[in-house]
């Protein structure tokens, strides 16, 4: 969770608990490991030991050292102060006052998990995918909701048949006026024709509380970059998503980072280390349920699209990472995103909880992003934030 | 007339240092097609059967050391066969690659080459790597790792059916993987 090290442990009774990893008596890791099993935990410093639910059980020496006064009940590792699951998900926050984790979702944010959940008996394939972006968080999260961008960022990837068998083709799109984009070397930029951008290309965008939102194509414009939509018929899924959760075919984002990609089931966490540095991982959610091939299918689309040798998300980093470097001068920070595509045009539709706006690609999703950061900036109360980022009747 | 002093190496012994030259060379070789971005040629020396492998790796428990590296069939950096190795080829030479223009600088180092085994018609090899990576102005790499393969006898030379690589890093301290090992 940012920059605390958080252990999260299943307990005997299957439920789960997440503490820092921050001895009580020095602050030492109690637990050096990524991932595995433990059935205690052991400060490597003094050799204060815990149990998995972080309670402090052994003290060397307590009696002589600490004349029997230290009362181990008082200094277990620190509690994150509230974790909760929605669909397997586990979240947790230190601000005790927080909202039940349902409500902050709000409905935006359930759906964005649901479009995972639903998509049968989810597990998660073992190998999460970790990397550094040198990146300011923001616009690896502006970037979930851009589809302006793919057929230039990704002009390669879709060109050269490097995405094998999720190459995206199906609906032609009109073609994108080029008029004055030219190469460095003067040559005019051709624009790959795909079925995930164009002008002739419906877009579902929703807004939620707290600044939770999804942006991009509706399920039934997308080309052809989900490969089984056969889950989006089942009454699981129907009845999980409802009739907009179904049609959305885009990129759902728990507020602050968590991307939801739907295309696969594959959700990415973006850990703020620094303004100037991200670190992502990837896991990936599978049905258990799939026959062998297919799960195997998925797997190699999953490795071969996003993480660091992901044929997309290598082209992204180097955007973000010079999106970052390039605006840290003196003079260069002064120059201001441009954030005005579809800005004012954007009627809020709210029907079933939720509010959708309808039209072509724009950076609604966006402006609700930095909109909401910009509340959260102020710490103001939970109600005040809750007024403050609820969505109105245009953006 | 010289004295046998029973030092003169064996036939079998000969025969080692010669595959071992013949391994050696095929290494420096590759490494100077990648590091002079000759992808075709490079994509050439694997067979069409070929499993291009990197797994995850993560910080265990000494007690759980086997659990280190993802297996075929979890999620990894790189899980490529051929067809897809060529089509990262493609995109490279697009002319749109664009963390790849432009090209990062990088010096494949390849060391410590061991043949643990051969059949006659297929080698199994482990090296050592040191991967520097340049980019840009300021931006640097440097991945060290071993790789296992599985070289195959083609007339004069070999081809890699199959290639394993392991980094020594769990959480990848770089901003992409845009070149090969």
């Amino acid at each position: 969770m940012g920059r605390d090290n958080v252990l999260v442990v299943r307990q005997k009774d299957h439920t789960v608990k997440a503490m820092l990893n921050t001895c009580a008596h020095r602050g030492n890791a109690v637990c050096r490991a990524e991932e595995g099993n433990a059935k205690s935990f052991l400060c490597t410093y003094h050799g204060w030991s815990y149990g998995i639910d972080g309670q402090l059980l052994g003290v060397p020496g307590i009696k002589t050292f600490y004349d029997g006064q230290l009362d181990k009940s008082r200094h277990g590792l620190t509690q994150v102060a509230q974790v909760a699951s929605y669909n397997g998900f586990i979240f947790g926050t230190h601000d005790v006052t927080a909202p039940p984790l349902e409500q902050f979702l709000g409905a935006t944010g359930r759906l964005g998990l649901d479009l995972i959940a639903a998509r049968g008996d989810m597990v998660v394939v073992p190998g999460v995918q970790k990397f550094v972006i040198d990146c300011n968080w923001k616009i690896a999260v502006d970037n979930l909701f851009d589809w302006y961008h793919p057929q230039v960022t990704h002009a390669s990837a879709f060109q050269s048949g490097a995405l094998g068998p999720a190459r995206v083709g199906g609906r032609a799109n009109e073609e994108i006026d080029m008029s004055g984009v030219n190469m460095d070397n003067g040559a005019a930029l051709d624009m790959p024709v795909t079925g995930i951008s164009g002008t002739k290309f419906d877009q579902v965008v929703v807004l939620g509380e707290y600044g939770h939102a999804i942006g991009g194509p509706t399920a039934s414009s997308l080309g052809n970059p989900e490969f089984d939509k056969t889950w989006r018929s089942t009454p699981q899924a129907r009845a999980a998503l409802g009739s907009v959760g179904l049609e959305v075919g885009g990129h759902p984002n728990i507020f602050p980072t968590a991307w939801v990609t739907s295309a696969i089931g594959q959700l990415s966490l973006r850990i703020l280390r620094s303004p100037s540095r991200t670190e992502i991982w990837w896991f990936t959610l599978i049905d258990r349920n799939l026959p062998r091939e297919m799960r195997d299918f998925m797997i190699t689309i999953a490795c071969r699209v996003f993480g660091p040798a992901g044929v997309l998300e290598q082209d992204d980093g180097e955007n973000w990472s010079q999106a970052t470097a390039q605006t840290r001068g003196v003079a260069s920070r002064r120059v201001k995103h441009l954030l005005t595509m579809g800005l004012g045009r954007g009627k809020i539709i709210k029907e079933g909880g939720l509010a959708r706006i309808e039209g072509f690609t724009s950076e609604h999703a966006q402006l609700w992003t930095y909109h909401s950061w910009a509340q959260w900036m102020k710490g103001l109360s939970w109600d005040e934030l809750l007024k403050a980022t609820t969505p109105g009747e245009y953006i | 007339m010289s004295a046998d002093t029973g030092l003169r190496p064996s036939e079998d012994q000969i025969a080692a240092m010669v595959r071992q030259y013949e391994v050696e060379r095929f290494y420096y070789d590759e490494a100077a097609l990648l590091d002079a971005h000759r992808y075709d040629e490079w994509l050439a020396l694997f067979s069409d059967d070929a499993h291009y492998f990197m797994p995850i790796r993560r910080t265990r428990m000494q007690r759980e050391l086997n659990k280190e590296f993802t297996q075929p069939g979890e999620m990894a950096f790189f899980h490529d066969d051929k067809t897809l190795l060529a089509g990262r080829v493609a995109k490279l030479k697009s002319g749109r690659s664009w963390a790849e223009d432009p090209p990062s600088r990088t010096r494949h180092l390849i060391t410590n080459v061991r043949v643990v085994c051969d059949n006659g018609r297929e080698l199994e090899v482990e090296s050592n790597f040191h991967v520097y990576r340049t980019r840009l102005n300021s931006e640097e790499s440097s991945w060290i790792g071993s790789r296992r393969d599985l070289l195959r006898r083609i007339e004069g030379s070999f081809q890699i059916a199959d290639r394993k690589i392991f980094l020594e890093q769990t959480v990848l301290l770089s901003r992409n993987l845009s070149n090969f090992f």
